[in-house]
């Protein structure tokens, strides 16, 4: 090995030497060294070597000062961020509106993240969520079939027949659809309405955790039943509930087998107890191997999740010949269980869908509220450039690099952006509450206490400081000092095209928010005033679940409460319009003479049924008393259905013959369209039958009263008089009906809330804008003044140029949101027209404000008292 | 006089730059001072008088190609600049006037 000096003193050498002399004198130093070696030894050569370090010690070699740029770095920034304060606070009013703009558009931003990060993270919880997928059915329908042609309801033999044939499905669970059930337990009776029957393996392949009793058995057995938390509260309060006994619909006993947590909200699948599935199948055996009845929902657990192609391919003839042959053919399809809740299309969903439609404009006006925010800063900041030219010519003269103003003026904007993040996350701790209130479920806050969100945060916080802050900062630093010192630079109009550009963009973004509340709040209005094709008004139903003594007793009970006043009519039937609703499968006779199979939704009702909720007949008759046969051998069905058994004319299609649900006989009647799902959808197919006292659920009243409460006190006493052991569970048809709308009216209530903010930010800018500009004009528009000019021809004169810009970008947002809306439109069956009305609406209301908001200063402007302005020297 | 003052040390190392014409680098500078003057010269003093005299641009320098000795370092060849060459003549002139100045007796060592 060479000899070489010691490391330490070359390390030494290179830390102090000026880096541009250091590899020269390195080399001098090195040439030197060898040749001592030669000629004095290594030792003394490597001493000597670290002597010359050390005598080169001197100023000249040193590295400056200049040059250590870490040390020099660290004072610049204190430096910057020292004068930024000193400027905001010396510009009270402009950095109260810029903090004010930025705050409120990072708060509703956050506020939107909250929303949509709720929306997007359903059923994540569940740890097996990848290797979950749902079964889906299409019963019936021709090749190929639409995603839309799919439901998620089923039938029993799936789940088992798919475990047992491939190896790749490792567990199935199966659910019912929502039971109702009279729960009791001693002086604690309650109607439960969202019960469900579920396989034993809830447990195994959801993650919901037990809080009392065994994941493993706790569905195994019959009779066996897990409560929620706050279910088991209810009827245990602080007792302990594993092993009580609870007692449903009077006669069956269960058994309290497991108490779970409460489902976190973002479920999709929701119930309130569950009972084990092999409950279900001692009571209705049958249905448990019949490949034709649906009433399940099917969970299947994959080995993997890319198992599920092979299977979709696998599995497309299962049902094959399994199914009666007159439902027609079936398929089988899978969906993940991920994104179910927003991506699904399928029909018969076990729990409510999300809209992605509805999320991708909210998140748009999170955006557009924080555009806005950003486009206001970046226009004061221009506008008040000016005066700070000097500054700028100042410290240019003094020596200031561009590099180092400019980083002077990001430093100040990246302050303010700070101080807005700040307030705004101390904003949306409060406000995400009201948010929660605003959609209607439990928003979680915590998602921004987590470190990815805390640096998003300071990301965005820079990003927006410096994007905010770039613009202003080069045209600030652009400026010359001599120019700027002479004071030539007052005159020149820096910056103001762009100005113009940027309030044009900000009123089209507002503009388009305005018309796009417009259109939904008309949409949701539309939508209340559709004709339903029945009366929903003044319209009491009483629920009663099934409950046989009830059943056994409804014509009792509707003899005695159409023997009060006030009751003007009196309907039993399976479901009311906006209840859920079975398919049935129906064969009518067609043209041909032949029975032609469909499966449209089925009601069943009783004789009064049609009379009682305004409905009209299209042709024939409503089942009636006089007619014997009626209770087993006759059917009306509904306009839509006529087409699919391929009549035209509602006449021809009365007397033929029927068969559905071992029922045959002739159609009696056809009922003109009522709408009997939700507005969404057009009417579909309806066929319905007679409703025997084992198929009733609901006593509807139609009522006439001046007083609805004491009314409704009366129609409670006559159910407990006659039915003590039934709760009287009551809604009126109309709320319940508009419950439908739920969504639609949160989404309202949301859009208008967040557009509303959005205009208030896109006024902050526009007022500080004229704050400014009548500011600059003072002394001509006191000079103008005392020329004669009246307190409107400066108004105007003021205002003239915004008025135009604003005029520009709302004919700029028309397009674009008619666009937008007609595609937001598409989700509804029934869809108002957007028309020219709402565009003027818009501009009218867009104007309005604007010249409300620029009034505020030019008024003030126009009427100072041009002495006090033009003295002012 | 004037600006373009040169120190005794500084002087030596303009006059041995240009001694050694086209092979001006910090060791052989170093070598030639002290071969010819027989005195002993520092790296930090020799390298500290080059940084001065560049600065005051009378010395320009140039990196010469690596090699594979000095632990590949560069040598950095120092030429005199048209400036330096004023100033060593200045120098110099002003030397040989106060020389010529000094009356003969005044070195006659017989009168000291």
């Amino acid at each position: 090995m060479k000899p070489a000096p010691f490391r330490f003193s070359i390390k030494f050498f290179r830390w102090f030497c000026n880096q541009n002399l250091h590899p020269s004198i390195e080399g001098d130093l090195l040439e030197l060294f060898e040749e001592n070696v030669k000629t004095k030894g290594v030792l003394r050569a490597k001493w000597l070597f670290l002597f010359d370090v050390i005598k080169l010690l001197r100023p000249d070699i040193i590295k400056s000062r200049r040059q250590t740029s870490h040390f020099n770095q660290l004072t610049m920034i204190r430096n910057y961020i020292k004068l930024g304060w000193r400027n905001i606070a010396r510009q009270k009013q402009f950095s109260v509106l810029n903090i004010i703009g930025l705050s409120v558009g990072f708060t509703s931003c956050l506020l939107v993240f909250l929303y949509v990060h709720n929306e997007l993270s359903y059923d994540t919880y569940h740890t097996k969520l990848d290797r979950i997928f749902r079964v889906l059915h299409a019963y019936g329908k021709e090749e190929p079939i639409a995603p839309e042609g799919y439901q998620v309801w089923g039938g029993a033999p799936v789940g088992p027949a798919l475990l047992e044939e491939f190896p790749e499905v490792e567990s199935f669970c199966r659910f019912t659809s929502p039971n109702i059930m009279l729960l009791e337990h001693g002086e604690n009776r309650f109607q439960e309405n969202n019960i469900l029957f579920a396989d034993s393996t809830a447990f195994e392949i959801f993650s919901w955790n037990l809080l009392e009793g065994n994941p493993a058995t706790a569905l195994k057995e019959p009779n066996a039943i897990v409560l929620t938390q706050s279910m088991a509260k209810k009827y245990f309060g602080n007792e302990s509930a594993l092993g009580q006994v609870i007692t449903v619909d009077h006669k069956d006993l269960v058994t309290v087998t497991g108490v779970m947590e409460d489902l976190p909200s973002q479920s999709q699948l929701t119930f309130d107890a569950l009972v084990s599935m092999v409950t279900f199948h001692r009571m209705r055996p049958n249905i448990f191997g019949y490949w034709g009845y649906v009433d399940f929902y099917t969970y299947v657990q994959l080995s993997q999740p890319s198992a599920v192609q092979a299977l979709k391919e696998k599995t497309k003839t299962l049902y094959g010949h399994r199914i009666p042959e007159n439902v027609g053919a079936a398929r089988l399809d899978y969906e993940p269980m991920e994104g179910s809740y927003l991506n699904s299309v399928a029909s018969r969903q076990p729990g409510p869908t999300g809209n992605l439609t509805d999320i991708y404009m909210i998140s748009c006006i999170g955006i557009f509220i924080l555009v806005i925010a950003c486009v206001n800063f970046i226009n004061l900041t221009t506008a008040r450039s000016v005066e700070r030219a000097k500054e700028v010519g100042v410290r240019k003269t003094l020596g200031a690099r561009r590099r180092d103003l400019a980083f002077q003026f990001l430093a100040e904007s990246v302050l303010i952006t700070l101080f807005s993040v700040i307030l705004a996350i101390t904003a949306v701790a409060f406000l995400s509450y009201y948010l929660s209130q605003l959609v209607g479920k439990p928003i979680a806050y915590d998602v921004l206490l987590t470190w990815q969100s805390g640096l998003l945060l300071i990301g965005l916080t820079l990003f927006i400081g410096i994007i905010a802050g770039l613009y202003p900062s080069w045209i600030l630093t652009k400026f010359r000092p001599t120019e700027v010192l002479k004071g030539k630079f007052k005159s020149s109009r820096s910056g103001s095209n762009l100005r113009r550009i940027l309030v044009v963009f900000q009123f089209s973004l507002a503009t388009l928010l305005i018309i796009a509340t417009t259109v939904v709040y008309n949409q949701l209005q539309y939508l209340k005033n559709q004709d339903r094709g029945f009366t929903e008004d003044q319209m009491l139903v009483i629920d009663f679940g099934w409950d046989s003594i009830v059943q056994n007793k409804i014509q009792t009970l509707k003899n005695e409460y159409l023997a009060h006043p006030e009751v003007v009519s009196a309907s039993a039937s399976r479901a009311v319009p906006g209840d859920f609703f079975p398919n049935a499968h129906t064969g009518i006779e067609d043209s041909n003479g032949d029975l032609l199979y469909h499966g449209p939704a089925i009601y069943e009702v009783d004789a009064d049924f049609i009379s009682s909720f305004g409905m009209e007949m299209a042709a024939g008759r409503s089942f009636s008393r006089d007619f014997l046969k009626d209770s087993a051998q006759s059917l009306m069905i509904n306009e839509a259905a006529l087409g699919l058994y391929g009549y035209s004319k509602a006449e021809d299609i009365i007397g033929k013959r029927f068969e559905q649900w071992g029922r045959q006989g002739k159609v009696v009647g056809v009922i003109k369209n009522f709408n009997y799902k939700s507005l969404h959808n057009n009417v579909e197919p309806l066929a319905v039958r007679y409703g025997q006292a084992l198929d009733l659920r609901k006593l509807s009243l139609r009522i006439q009263s001046n007083n609805m409460h004491r009314s409704l006190a009366e129609m409670e006493e006559i159910w407990n008089k006659l039915v003590p052991e039934r709760p009287f569970n009551f809604t009126y048809l109309d709320q319940s009906f508009n419950a439908h709308y739920q969504t639609e009216v949160r989404f309202g209530y949301i859009f208008g809330t967040f557009t509303s903010v959005a205009i208030f930010v896109a006024c902050l800018g526009l007022f500080g804008l004229t704050v400014y500009i009548t500011e600059q004009r003072t002394k001509e528009i006191g000079i103008r003044k005392v020329l004669g000019a009246s307190a409107a021809s400066i108004m105007k004169l003021v205002s003239k140029e915004f008025l135009i810009l604003i005029l520009l970008a709302m004919i700029m947002a028309i397009p674009t949101s008619w666009l937008g809306m007609n595609q937001w439109l598409e989700g509804f069956a029934y869809r108002m027209k957007i028309g020219p009305g709402i565009f003027l609406t818009a501009i009218f209301l867009t104007g309005l404000i604007a010249m409300a908001t620029m009034s505020w200063q030019t008024v003030k402007a126009a009427h100072k008292n041009p002495a006090d302005v033009i003295k002012d020297e | 006089m004037g600006k373009n003052q040169l120190g005794e040390f500084e002087e030596i190392v303009m006059l041995t730059v240009g001694v050694l014409y086209g092979d001006a680098y910090g060791v052989s500078i170093k070598k030639e001072i002290e071969s010819r003057l027989e005195r002993k010269v520092s790296v930090g003093a020799l390298q500290s008088a080059l940084v001065r005299l560049e600065n005051k641009n009378f010395l320009i320098s140039k990196e010469g190609g690596n090699t594979s000795a000095r632990g590949g370092r560069p040598k950095r060849y120092f030429t005199i600049t048209a400036l330096g060459k004023q100033a060593i003549q200045q120098t110099r002139d002003m030397r040989n006037q106060l020389y010529s100045a000094i009356p003969e007796i005044a070195l006659d060592v017989r009168f000291s």
